[in-house]
C-alpha cells in the first residue's frame, strides 16, 4: 500500500461526527468516523447506502463543509471549511469528481480542463499540453472542442476524470462518479481513476455503492446510517 | 484565478445565453435612449429658442396674446397678430429712448416661407453690441431700394426654394404651412400678380429668420393697396379713396425696438401699458415665460421617463436574478475547483454589470441620435436651430441606471452565492 512506517499521513481523521439541524430544530446524526490514516498513492472506497453520509464525508475531506465534531488533518495541518484560505487551497490540493454535471457547460472539454488549471495556477503551457495528452489518453482528443452537452454520459465522465488530476493534487475526491454509467463505462472510469492518482501518487477516496467497483479499490471504509436524534438528543424510532 | 479568467467566464455567460442578454441590454438602451432624447430634447429646445430670440430686444405690436406676437415675429410662426400705423414707428425712431427701430410687415409668403417687408433699419440688429451685424449679405446686394419689386432670401429659403439671384418669383397673400411644413402657399389665398426679382441672398442667422424672404415694406404697402390691387376693373373708382385711406393703408405688423439702455427699456415698457391699441414685450421673458407653461408638461414627462427607468430596472434585474439563479449549479462547481466566493460574485456582478454598461452606452448613443433627427426635423419646417451640448445632466439617467443596475446585480450575486452551496453534491 505504498506508505512506509516512516512517512507521515495525508491524512488523519480524528472522532469525525457531523449532524445537519433540520428545520423543526431537531438533528440529523449523518456522519460517524472514529478514525482514518490515510497515505499518498492510496485508494480507498467510501461504502455505505444511500443516506449514510459519503457526500457528507466528501465535503468535509474537501473543506466544503465544517464537521460538527472532530478534526480533519491534511499534511498535519487541521482543515477548516468556509476560511477565505480553503478556496486557495482546495485549487491546489484537491481534484475532484461528482455524480454528474461535472464540466461547465458553456465551454469546450478543453477549455473545461483548461480552466481548471488556471484556477490551479498550472501555468498555460504546461496546461495546455498536460490537456492535450490526457484527452488523446482517454480517447476524447477529437472532442475536446465539443461542448459537454454533446458528449455520451462515460465521455463526460472521463473528460471529468482528467480534469481531477490535471494538476496532479495530491487528494483526489470521486463521489459515486460511476453511479450514472453502465458496467462498461464504469469499468473504464474506476481503471482510469485508478490508474491517473497512482501515476500522480495521489490519494484517491471514492464514495460508491457499487458492490462491482468497491471491489477494485484495495481500502475500504464502510459508514452506516445513523439515526435521528430529536430536540432533546433522544433517537427518533 | 486570474481577474482575466474572471471575465472571460463572465463574457463567455453572456455569450451563451445570447437571448438574455440581448433583452438586459435592449431594455437598458430603450430607457436610457428615452432619457437622454428627452433630455435633450428639452434642453436643445430651450436653448435654441433663447437663442432665436436673441436678436430682438423690444417687440411693439398690437394689442392681444403676446405669445401670438413673439411666435409671429420671432419664430415666423402661426398667423401674423393685427396690425398697427405706420406712424408707430416714426414714433419710435424719434424717440429718445430708442437706438433704432426697424418695422417688420408680415401676411405675404413665397410657398410656405415667409415675405417679411422691413427697412434698412433691420441691418442694425447686433446679438450684443460687440457682434458683427445680425443680417448680412452672403450674395448680391440688400433690396431697400423702397419701390422696387426686389427680395433677399433667407439662406435656407435661397437653399430649399432654390431660387437664385436673377430668378423672378410671385408671392402669395396668407401664410399656410402644409402638416409637414412645406408650401402649400399656392392654393390659399390669391397670388399676387407682381413679380419680385431675387437681388441677393442672406448669410444665416442660425434661426427662423433663414426661412424669411426680405422685400421693401414700401412695396408690401403697395400690393396691399386697395386702389392698386383693383386698378385693372375698376380704374376711375380708384382714384376716389381720398389721401385719408391711403395713410391707413401704411401698416406695419411689429416694430422691432433697440433700446438705449435698460431703463430705457423699462421706461418704454411703461408707457406702452397704457396703450389701449398697442404692446410692447420683451421677446426673451415670453420665451422664458412660455417655458415655464411647458415645465409642467416637461416634469410629467421626466416623471414618466423616471418611471420607465424604474421598471425596466426591475425588469433587467428579475433577468440578472433568474440568469444568476440558474447558473447555481455552475458556480458550486467553480467553488469545489477552487474559486473563492467573492470571485463567484465578481462573475455574476461581471455578468451585469457588462450586459448593462452595454445597454447604458448604445442608449446614449440611440438617445442622441434620436434626438437629432427630431431636431433636424424641427428646424426644417422651424429653422430653430437647437444646440445639442454634451453635458453631464444628460447622462446622469443613463449613469443612476448602471449604478442602481450595477449594485443590483451585485446583490443578486451575493444572495446567488449563498444558495449554491447547498446544490453540492
Ligand atoms: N445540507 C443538508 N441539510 C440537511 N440534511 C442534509 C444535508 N445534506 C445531506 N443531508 C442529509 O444527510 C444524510 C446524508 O446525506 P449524504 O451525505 O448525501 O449521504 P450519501 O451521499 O451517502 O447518500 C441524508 O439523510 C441527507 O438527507
Ligand atoms: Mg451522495
Amino acid at each position: 500500500m505504498g506508505q512506509s512506517p516512516r512517512e507521515a499521513p495525508l491524512l488523519e481523521i480524528r472522532s469525525l461526527r457531523h449532524e445537519y439541524r433540520q428545520p423543526d430544530g431537531s438533528r440529523l446524526r449523518v456522519l460517524r468516523l472514529d478514525s482514518l490514516r490515510a497515505f499518498r498513492g492510496e485508494a480507498l472506497a467510501v461504502a455505505g447506502p444511500s443516506g449514510s453520509g459519503k457526500t457528507t464525508l466528501l465535503h468535509i475531506l474537501a473543506a466544503l463543509v465544517q464537521p460538527s465534531e472532530g478534526e480533519v488533518l491534511f499534511d498535519g495541518r487541521s482543515l477548516r471549511a468556509s476560511h477565505p484560505s480553503s478556496a486557495r487551497w482546495r485549487a491546489l490540493s484537491v481534484g475532484y469528481v461528482f455524480q454528474d454535471v461535472n464540466l461547465l457547460p458553456d465551454f469546450s472539454v478543453l477549455e473545461n480542463l483548461l480552466i481548471a488549471g488556471e484556477i490551479s495556477g498550472v501555468p498555460r503551457a504546461a496546461a495546455q499540453e498536460r490537456a492535450l495528452s490526457l484527452l488523446r489518453r482517454l480517447g476524447l482528443e477529437g472532442r475536446r472542442h465539443n461542448r459537454p452537452a454533446k458528449l455520451s454520459l462515460g465521455e463526460r465522465q472521463r473528460a471529468a476524470v482528467a480534469r481531477a488530476v490535471l494538476h496532479a493534487p495530491p487528494l483526489v475526491l470521486a463521489d459515486e462518479p460511476t453511479a450514472s454509467l453502465d458496467a462498461e463505462n464504469a469499468r473504464a472510469v474506476t481503471d482510469l481513476l485508478l490508474e491517473l492518482c497512482g501515476e500522480s501518487r495521489s490519494l484517491l477516496i471514492a464514495a460508491t455503492h457499487d458492490e462491482a467497483v468497491k471491489k477494485r479499490f484495495p481500502r475500504l471504509v464502510e459508514l452506516n446510517k445513523l439515526a435521528e436524534l430529536n430536540k432533546e438528543g433522544r433517537i427518533v424510532p | 484565478m486570474k481577474g482575466f479568467t474572471a471575465l472571460r467566464i463572465a463574457l463567455r455567460h453572456l455569450r451563451s445565453r445570447a437571448f438574455q442578454t440581448f433583452s438586459v441590454v435592449s431594455i437598458t438602451a430603450f430607457s436610457a435612449g428615452l432619457a437622454v432624447a428627452l433630455f435633450l430634447l428639452a434642453q436643445g429646445l430651450r436653448l435654441g429658442l433663447i437663442r432665436a430670440a436673441e436678436p430682438f430686444d423690444l417687440i411693439v405690436g398690437a394689442k392681444g396674446s403676446p405669445y401670438q406676437l413673439v411666435l409671429n415675429t420671432v419664430f415666423l410662426q402661426d398667423v401674423p397678430v393685427g396690425n398697427i400705423p405706420w406712424e408707430n414707428c416714426a414714433a419710435l425712431s424719434d424717440d429718445a429712448r430708442v437706438g433704432f427701430a426697424a418695422p417688420l410687415g408680415f401676411g405675404d409668403s413665397y410657398r410656405g416661407y415667409p415675405v417679411v417687408g422691413t427697412t434698412p433699419d433691420i441691418l442694425n440688429v447686433r446679438v450684443r453690441a460687440s457682434d458683427p451685424p445680425w443680417l448680412r449679405i452672403g450674395e448680391g446686394r440688400w433690396c431697400f431700394g423702397e419701390s422696387e419689386f426686389e427680395a433677399v432670401l433667407g439662406a435656407r429659403a435661397a437653399a430649399e426654394t432654390g431660387l437664385r439671384v436673377g430668378d423672378v418669383f410671385q408671392s402669395s397673400h396668407g401664410v399656410v404651412q402644409s402638416s409637414h411644413g412645406l408650401a402649400a402657399g399656392g392654393g390659399y389665398g390669391h397670388k399676387h400678380e407682381e413679380k419680385y426679382r431675387v437681388v441677393g441672398i442672406a448669410e444665416t442667422v442660425h434661426g427662423p429668420y433663414d426661412r424669411a424672404i426680405f422685400v421693401p415694406l414700401g412695396v408690401l404697402w403697395k400690393i396691399h393697396d386697395p386702389h392698386h390691387a383693383h386698378e385693372d376693373e375698376e380704374d376711375g373708382h380708384a382714384h376716389e379713396h381720398g389721401e385719408a385711406e391711403e395713410a391707413h393703408d401704411r401698416e406695419v405688423t411689429a416694430i422691432l425696438v433697440h433700446p438705449k439702455s435698460y431703463t430705457d427699456a423699462y421706461s418704454l415698457a411703461v408707457s406702452f401699458q397704457r396703450s389701449a391699441d398697442k404692446q410692447l414685450v420683451f421677446p426673451a421673458q415670453t420665451v422664458v415665460r412660455l417655458f415655464s407653461l411647458m415645465g409642467r408638461g416637461e416634469a410629467f414627462l421626466s416623471a414618466v421617463v423616471w418611471a420607465v427607468g424604474g421598471c425596466a430596472l426591475l425588469t433587467v434585474l428579475l433577468v440578472l436574478y433568474w440568469s444568476g439563479a440558474a447558473r447555481g449549479r455552475e458556480r458550486a462547481l467553480l467553488h469545489v475547483l477552487g474559486v473563492p466566493r467573492r470571485t463567484l460574485v465578481f462573475i455574476s456582478w461581471l455578468e451585469g454589470t457588462a450586459a448593462l454598461l452595454a445597454g447604458t452606452l448604445l442608449g446614449e448613443l440611440a438617445g442622441r441620435a434620436g434626438a437629432g433627427a427630431v431636431f433636424a426635423l424641427l428646424s426644417r419646417t422651424t429653422a430653430v436651430t437647437p444646440a445639442v451640448p454634451l453635458t453631464w445632466q444628460e447622462c446622469l439617467a443613463p449613469a443612476v441606471f448602471l449604478c442602481a443596475g450595477s449594485l443590483g446585480s451585485l446583490a443578486a450575486a451575493w444572495n446567488g452565492s449563498r444558495t449554491h452551496m447547498e446544490r453540492l453534491g
